[in-house]
């Protein structure tokens, strides 16, 4: 755990950054020391980055970074990963010998990166593969988002030496790559909430700002409420850094994004439906990631038939 | 914040929170015996209060009850969290009901932070020890939300605010919890104008057996007496038992806050994992099932979360605010989410289930909905994290 003070001023320097990057924020990132930070402080980078990430509504393939070295692997600009199909955290790959195929997310890295890896098999007894970005073909970068932060792609290549991995480091690329979408989700969060605050200040109808109306005033109200406990719940992995706890925040992530955009869209009224307000670009990109590592939905039926079949709930964090 | 404030003016040591829950918890397990209720749970609100001060009077001669007050009141020092520590294991243990044993929170903190020094000496340890009871009148009939608008008069015994040795209470409260069962009671009372609001009120530590006071309990929905109407008829109340400043009532009331948005709070926290735990031993299997429970788990976990921030930044800073008004809409809706969860996992249980289980249920249920309207509405809540939080200005 870092300073406050070089919290703070990496913090502004991640931010500066990302604000003055253009469209290649990967490289700004990697100029502020994005990987050295990564190495040596990962919780401090991870919550920054992504958050500012997220705020910033800035597309970087960084992720990429996360789950590479959580995998045990020295991350690299062009060294990119494919991630677990959409709302699955089952590794993506599968190896038929001498094949290797599978299907999942990625960056926009792993176009063009000098080498992707695969993790194939089962999160029990994980392997790795690392393929030329050749077998790694882009099957859509259309969706929601416009940015097309994550795309599905089909892996098909040829499995040479495929590495046994520790089934914890796949756990814990799964949880590092959980807390790195959640905070990016949290950082879209604030900013949805910001739109929605200042337009319901300066909106006036009926003479005045519809900030001044309770029913307004409540919608913000709870989704600031909705922003805290995901912030809460990314404290919490933070300071116990669980499979569990990463599973959950994340799954706040989820659920919260959900509240936030419903009601933020609601405050701004008709300008929040217009590709003129910013409030769309965050809204879609949350409804991306829900999808990356594993969506509420599938999170929380999985957690509940943890729960019912150890008949056990645990507390997870103490004071 | 008052200079002596309770929760952080004594030497608070580094302690070793973790080995202390240890030594809690070895020590619970090995006096289960001695502890637990004499009843089938439920039971009646006289055997839960009976339970209550039975098991307080246990740990307050083994040491425990004392643990994070202040020497001066009888306590063993160290900081707070100890105690939150205690009342957390009690709730999920079920040995008291966290809403009846978290009230020493709000209510001993005012007597250390406002009370003579010599009455609070002689007064803590008799609530910590489970000799006395005590009640917080606040809320009036026509003061639920609007607490300000209290109108409970509390007027100097001869006209002489100053000279004065008595003063006498008129009026009515509502909604006092454990009223009938209280030797004392802090009471709010307007002592300005009429329409002084929060600039005049001030309280007063009233003996319940004072001549004048008439208690009359009222029903909860749920069949429990746990809260009272209280009547004040002429009461004559010693001027020394006046807590704080006259018409300084308002920084006593507020002053609760930080207990009672802290402490109290991770003992519900713990009783609802508690009743999770219950719940999910006894739910069928299924994914519509796992998909219920997961859900009011992660509700419960974000708020665990969220409460655990605000004791260590409470700890760090000795203060909390309106911030907290998150905390209370996060517990308010898990634990609505919770027994929401228990009545479509529990079919029958809660609507037509005789036993004493179907009764415990059935009873905290029924509870569960007052949890959006005590200790400030769900709407007081939004209303202040609108103005405080996000700084919206007023409102209208």
């Amino acid at each position: 755990m870092i300073e406050a003070s070089e919290r703070a001023a990496m913090l502004e320097s991640v931010r500066g950054a990302i604000a003055s990057a253009g469209d290649d924020v990967g490289t700004a990132l990697a100029e502020v020391g994005w990987l050295e930070m990564l190495d040596a402080e990962p919780d401090d980078a991870i919550e920054i980055v992504f958050s500012a990430i997220g705020a910033a509504n800035a597309t970087a393939s960084v992720l990429d970074d996360v789950v590479v070295s959580a995998l045990g692997r020295e991350p690299r600009a062009d060294l990119a990963v494919v991630l677990p199909s959409f709302a699955s955290w089952q590794p993506p790959g599968r190896i038929e010998a001498p094949e290797v195929a599978g299907q999942g997310l990625a960056t926009a890295r792993a176009n063009g990166a000098a080498e992707v890896l695969v993790v194939c098999g089962t999160a029990s007894e994980p392997s790795l593969v690392g393929l030329p970005s050749s077998a790694i073909s882009v099957e859509s970068a259309r969706g929601v988002d416009p940015s097309a932060a994550v795309r599905v792609v089909r892996v098909h290549g040829s499995a040479s030496n495929p590495a046994p991995v520790d089934p914890g480091a796949w756990s814990a690329a799964v949880g590092r790559g959980r807390r790195a979408v959640a905070y990016e989700i949290a950082g879209a969060c604030r900013a949805m909430l910001d739109l929605a605050r200042n337009h319901a200040l300066e909106r006036v109808q009926f003479d005045r700002p519809i900030a001044r109306f309770q029913a307004v005033r409540h919608r913000l109200a709870e989704a600031l409420v909705a922003v805290e406990s995901l912030e809460a719940a990314l404290a919490a992995a933070r300071d116990v850094p669980t499979a569990e706890t990463a599973a959950l925040a994340k799954a706040v992530a989820g659920r919260s994004a959900h509240t936030v955009a419903r009601h933020c869209q609601q405050v701004l009224g008709g300008i929040g439906f217009t590709t003129e307000h910013a409030f769309h670009r965050y809204l879609k990109r949350t409804i991306a990631l829900e999808g990356v590592f594993g969506s509420a939905d599938e999170i929380v039926v999985d957690v509940g038939r943890r729960l019912l079949s150890e008949r056990r709930v645990p507390t997870l964090v103490e004071l | 914040m008052p200079p002596n404030n309770a929760g952080t003016a004594e030497s608070t040591p580094a302690i070793d929170l973790a080995a202390y829950r240890a030594e809690l918890n070895a020590w619970l397990d090995a006096n289960h015996e001695r502890l637990a209720p004499r009843y089938d749970p439920p039971g009646t609100i006289d055997d839960q209060v009976a339970q209550m001060q039975r098991v307080k009077s246990i740990l307050f001669e083994a040491g425990w009850m004392q643990r994070g007050w202040p020497e001066r009141v009888g306590g063993s020092g160290g900081p707070p969290m100890l105690r939150t520590e205690l009342g957390a294991a009690l709730a999920a243990r079920d040995l008291a009901d966290p809403g009846l044993f978290s009230l020493i929170e709000v209510l001993a903190p005012t007597l250390i932070d406002f009370a003579p020094p010599e009455l609070a000496a002689d007064a803590v340890p008799r609530l910590l020890s489970g000799a006395e009871l005590w009640c917080q009148g606040f809320s009036e009939p026509d003061s639920g939300s609007d607490l300000a608008s209290l109108r409970c008069r509390a007027a100097p015994e001869g006209g002489n605010a100053d000279t004065a040795t008595n003063w006498i209470i008129n009026g009515q409260k509502v909604w006092t919890s454990l009223a009938q069962f209280s030797d004392r009671c802090v009471l709010l009372t307007r002592t300005g104008p009429a329409d002084s609001r929060h600039r005049g009120i001030t309280a007063f530590f009233v003996d319940m057996d004072s001549p004048g006071i008439t208690v009359a309990p009222l029903e909860m929905l749920n069949g429990v007496l746990e809260f009272a109407e209280v009547f004040f008829e002429d009461v004559v109340v010693p001027a020394e038992r006046m807590l704080g400043e006259l018409n300084g009532g308002w920084a006593v009331a507020m002053d609760i806050l930080p207990y009672e948005r802290s402490s109290c709070f991770w003992q519900r926290i713990a009783f609802l994992y508690g009743r999770l735990q219950r719940l999910v031993e006894l739910a069928p299997d299924g994914d519509r099932f796992a998909e219920i429970v997961g859900e009011a788990y992660i509700q419960l976990h974000a708020l665990r979360a969220r409460s655990r921030a605000t004791q260590h930044r409470l700890a760090a800073t000795g203060t909390i605010g309106a911030e907290t008004s998150i905390d209370k809409v996060l517990v308010a809706t898990a634990e609505q989410t919770i027994y929401d969860a228990v009545r479509r996992l529990l079919p029958g249980v809660i609507e037509i289930d005789g036993s004493a289980s179907g009764e415990l249920w059935r009873n905290e249920y029924l509870y569960s909905r007052a949890s959006t309207i005590y200790g400030g509405t769900a709407e007081v809540q939004r209303n202040i994290i609108a103005r405080r939080l996000l700084d919206l200005g007023s409102e209208g």
